[in-house]
């Protein structure tokens, strides 16, 4: 009846998983409690939980995505102070469990955190960069979500029912076969994994399509700002590659349900073909993260430099660059398979290659900031700090990107300490830069910028001092994922990473700090002007936050900078363009496809999990259902009248017309 | 300048219908011309796979050469789908269809040609210590 | 806090006037408008073409899909583990079969969809039929050839290479399947609702998907069946 499922799958000898899942179930239950207390039910799921507005469902991105990294920052202090403890004697973790927490840590932060940041920016500010009023395809926009949603949830109740994989972030067989990991624990990783990719395939998809069908008039490729055009970059390799992490996982699954033979070292399986099929996905993955960074970070160069982009057509040809040769780098993985000289000189040169195109970007962002009145905002201390962590990433990857010196360096904490270098120096300095850049967008207030500085001096420093001493132990022999250590020289440099993860630990409490005090200030820090930081793409001329429409009238973009145009005209004849024609617009409806999809996901992840076939057959049909409900729909749009358009608009209006009205009292217009 | 900022009925600035195309959607003709072009297609795909039949059936041609044959056979044949059921074209209006299934054939290439060779280099370092891994290196 | 606001474009705007040269900014290319949403400056694109467009993208993931399973085949195919190999196993004649049955499908497929841009109802719910039924004996002619072998003993856990073999022409085999489901939910949806612009939208999309599944058995039909027989 219930599969493999029993009692004995909850872990009551193991306090730590237990302790956590009752204080998340405790918490869960009382902000179910609060929200039914004080009847937010209908306004959450209206507003949010079916909406298919491309701002909410970027925001809920953004909060699934802040969970989870803080879920995996647990992971990451656990696993380092367990390092530090653990010299020469057992620590306080067993080795089943500390295996099942650097697997978590991994999948988590990649997938689940990073991931969810990033398609939460794309999804909220693509449409308003390029002039236009939702993605293309709202409703399955929220499928992607939800879906998203569903693994991450899949992953979180492998805490309290069952186990977590332990072979690490990428399930390489032949351990992760049924023959030497029988449990749940990848059946977890591989649904989840399975059903939050097919998500971001589908945000993929529509970024994609959004981005080269769906531009305001005017907005021709070359006026596109650079965020715009890294998220095409980034869609399209999701496009390329989430495909092959879809195939790569069926075929471990078939390997590990039925019984056959992609990748077991028996009856003509090939292990490596998985190792190989992975990494082909597993490299751009990481482009996939960081080019919509590097997005962020010239946006909000060039708005914080008062200049334009410098180099902004090299910007676009390195984004794309970066875009091709990031998926002809992935053997540079496993240069230890012992490939011949021609295959590791190939793999070993283009990923030398494409730091060719990180290069041209991080001079045409030193050259923006050069000559240009530079404001020390805290998005601007993020971007900073990420071009030195940044820089030194780069070069260490540029050392491993060489096969003999690959060879030595070969899973060590080297290595460990160089991917943490890029994607914590570039990813996510640039989701707290853009954070903090786009909060008064977003929620129609600043936040404090005083807690702000301190949560990147505390991310910043805290960082070098955790990774430093990882980069010395890589060079002196330590590998990676050590329960224990059995050479006492190292401990002292553990320790200082465990001084820095105390540093990281204060920063992200003065992130947590920033948001409580700008939430009880938000009358103070309240963005009336849509534009708070003198921006230059269209995001900024829509209101703080944009009505749900985004844009009353389509604009009409005349060159690069489309908004900067828009306001310079506006100040030097001192007025605003002439009122338009309001028109009614057609929106789309709301709908509870996304969610209800990603029930019957989750629902059909557990039963497969726990091999329950009954269940995963009744969720399919359920799910199959539910979409041929949602194609019989009548309606699907709704028309919002023009008298309503034409409201927004004129308070959008008076709202700039009084800034106006007040520099020029001040005397501060030419 | 946009040809929609002096039409104001059009507010919404969408765009005409033949100004752009997507795949396999089929543009305004005449009844007959898309079943015509449909048995052009069928034409050509049955000539090209009887074609690619017969040769992997026959001695006609140098043996060596048959799957190479094959392969070029297959690939004509992709390319009359491509052009007589999905309509992709060379024209102007089609040139973001060509250029994503440019990007498409290249990862795809990318992936297969990559691992294939990738994988010919697994037990290139190594001597083959059973009869069965000798067996494998046979290609 | 921070003291941000117009100030900052005025310096601005006397930046950009003492940089005559707008380094990285200099017009480019032509400035009159090129037809064609796609790469012009016209606006967005009518709802018809974004479908297609983005089916077309979903397409390409599909077929990428595919070339994993086909990476796999080509990796795999000599590791019999000592059980049969490719020639022992493929039925030209058969194959033979399917192809021209899944050629003819796509052919009265897309007659389907002139008859729908003709606005006849009948004759696109005839050629739909068609489509489907001729894709019905494709699947049938696929599950005989499944049963044949498994009664020889001849599964996928048997080694590597027939894994990888019925896992290619499996797959292909499960994307005809969710196809005539498909197919059976729009016959029906034209039947109550006629043809409503999303109705022919996912026409469209259908269309796609069904030409792209045969492309995919060219593919198989090609490098599995011919070139293993040979």
């Amino acid at each position: 009846m219930f599969g493999k499922l029993d009692l004995s799958a909850v872990p009551l000898s193991e306090p730590i998983p237990l302790i956590t899942s009752a204080v998340v179930i405790l918490v869960a239950l009382g902000v179910l409690v609060l929200i039914t207390v004080r009847g937010w039910w209908p306004y959450l799921w209206h507003d949010w939980i079916t909406s298919v507005d491309h701002k909410r469902i970027g925001i809920m991105y953004c909060l699934l995505g802040v969970l989870m990294l803080i879920r995996g920052f647990a992971d990451a202090i656990m696993m380092r102070t367990q390092q530090a403890v653990a010299i020469n004697a057992e620590g306080y973790l067993t080795p089943e469990h500390y295996n099942q927490i650097f697997t978590a840590h991994g999948t988590i932060m990649i997938l689940f955190g990073a991931m969810p940041l990033v398609l939460g920016f794309m999804n909220f500010l693509v449409p308003l960069q390029l002039g236009v009023r939702d993605v293309a395809f709202p409703t399955f926009n929220s499928v992607g979500f939800w879906l998203t949603a569903s693994g991450a949830l899949l992953i979180n109740i492998s805490l309290l029912i069952g186990e977590f994989a332990r072979t690490g972030w990428l399930p390489y067989p032949p351990l992760s076969e049924t023959a030497y990991s029988p449990g749940v624990g990848v059946d977890y990783y591989l649904w989840a994994v399975q059903i939050s990719g097919i998500g971001t395939l589908i945000t993929g998809i529509n970024i994609v399509t959004t981005v080269l069908k769906m531009r305001c008039p005017g907005m021709s490729y070359l006026r596109m700002p650079v965020f715009t055009w890294t998220a095409l970059a980034s869609c399209l390799l999701i496009v390329a590659v989430f495909p092959v992490l879809t195939a790569t996982l069926a075929m471990l699954t078939l390997d590990r349900y039925v019984g056959w033979h992609y990748f077991t070292n028996t009856a003509g399986g090939n292990p490596m073909m998985f190792v190989n099929l992975i990494w082909a996905w597993g490299h751009p993955e990481v482009y996939i993260l960081i080019l919509p960074a590097f997005g962020i970070f010239s946006e909000i160069f060039s708005t914080f430099s008062g200049k334009p982009l410098f180099g902004y057509r090299s910007m676009v040809a390195a984004t794309l660059f970066i875009c091709v040769v990031s998926l002809l780098v992935w053997l540079h993985h496993f240069f230890t398979m012992g490939a011949g000289a021609a295959v590791n000189t190939f793999f070993g040169i283009s990923s030398s290659i494409i730091a060719v195109g990180t290069g041209v970007k991080i001079y045409n962002w030193i050259f923006t900031m050069y000559g240009g009145r530079v404001r020390f905002e805290v998005p601007m201390l993020w971007s900073m700090g990420f071009i030195f962590t940044f820089i030194i990433g780069g070069l260490t990857g540029v050392l491993l990107a060489i096969p003999p010196a690959d060879f030595v360096t070969h899973n060590s904490l080297f290595l460990v300490a160089h991917f943490h270098n890029v994607i914590i120096g570039g990813v996510v300095f640039a989701i707290f830069a853009g954070a903090e850049f786009w909060f008064p967008k977003a929620f129609g207030f600043r936040l404090y910028a005083g807690w702000g500085k301190v949560a990147f001096w505390c991310a910043f420093i805290g960082f070098w001092v955790t990774f430093t001493p990882l980069y010395i132990l890589g060079l002196e022999g330590m590998t990676r994922r050590l329960q224990h250590i059995n050479v006492p020289e190292w401990g002292p440099w553990l320790y200082v990473s465990v001084v820095g993860v105390a540093i990281l630990i204060v920063g992200v409490v003065a992130q947590v700090v920033q948001l409580v005090v700008s939430i009880r200030d938000r009358e103070l820090l309240r963005d009336v002007t849509g534009d708070p930081w003198d921006g230059r793409s269209l995001e900024w001329a829509t209101p703080s936050p944009p009505p749900f429409f985004n844009f009353a009238v389509m604009p009409n973009v005349e060159g690069e900078e489309a908004y900067w145009g828009i306001k310079l005209r506006a100040i030097e004849t001192q007025q605003l363009a002439p009122e338009p024609k309001y028109a009614p617009i057609e929106m789309p409806v709301h709908s509870p496809v996304g969610v209800y999809t990603a029930f019957f996901a989750t629902v059909f992840g557990f039963a497969m999990i726990w091999h329950i076939w009954w269940l995963a057959i009744v969720a399919l049909v359920a799910a199959f259902a539910g979409f041929v409900v949602f194609a019989w729909r009548d309606v699907h749009e709704f028309e919002v009248p023009a008298e309503e358009v034409a409201r927004a608009e004129r308070a959008r209006r008076a709202s700039r017309e009084a800034l106006l009205r007040k520099l020029s009292e001040e005397g501060a217009l030419p | 300048m946009s040809n929609l900022a002096s039409d104001e009925e059009l507010p919404t600035g969408v765009l005409d219908n033949r100004e752009d195309h997507s795949p396999g959607d089929e543009p305004l003709e005449d009844a007959g011309h898309w079943v015509r072009h449909a048995n052009l297609g069928l034409t050509l795909s049955i000539l090209l796979t009887a074609g690619a039949f017969f040769l992997a059936g026959s001695n006609i041609i140098y043996g060596p050469a048959v799957p190479i044959a094959l392969i070029v056979l297959a690939i004509a044949q992709m390319g009359v789908h491509l052009v007589f059921f999905l309509h992709i074209t060379t024209g102007p209006d089609n040139t973001n269809n060509v250029l994503a299934l440019a990007f498409g054939i290249l990862v795809v290439f990318l992936i297969v040609i990559g691992s294939i060779w990738i994988m010919d280099h697994l037990m290139q370092n190594m001597m083959p210590t059973r009869m069965e891994d000798m067996m494998q290196m046979q290609p | 806090m921070t003291e941000t606001g117009l100030p900052a474009s005025v310096e601005a705007i006397r930046r950009v006037r003492e940089d005559p040269h707008r380094l990285g900014h200099r017009a480019h290319g032509p400035a009159e408008i090129i037809a064609g949403a796609g790469h012009g400056m016209t606006g967005p694109a009518s709802k018809r073409i974004i479908v297609g467009y983005g089916f077309w993208i979903y397409l390409l993931s599909d077929i990428v899909v595919f070339s994993c399973f086909f990476a796999a085949f080509a990796v795999q195919r000599g590791a019999t583990a000592g059980g049969p190999t490719m020639d022992q196993i493929i039925e030209v004649p058969r194959v033979a079969m399917q192809t021209a049955v899944l050629l003819v499908s796509s052919y009265t497929c897309m007659l389907s969809f002139a008859a729908t841009n003709a606005r006849s109802r009948l004759w696109t719910q005839v050629f739909l039929a068609a489509t489907g039924i001729l894709g019905l004996v494709f699947i049938l002619l696929e599950l005989q050839e499944f049963a044949e072998l498994a009664a020889r003993g001849i599964t996928p856990q048997r080694s590597g290479m027939l894994t990888s073999f019925f896992g290619l022409v499996g797959l292909h085999g499960l994307h005809v399947s969710a196809g005539l489901l498909w197919l059976g939910t729009m016959m029906a949806q034209i039947l109550v609702k006629g043809f409503r612009p999303e109705i022919v939208h996912r026409l469209i999309c259908f269309n796609l998907f069904w030409h792209a599944l045969d492309i995919v058995w060219i593919g198989i039909f090609t490098i599995v069946y011919l070139m293993g027989a040979g």
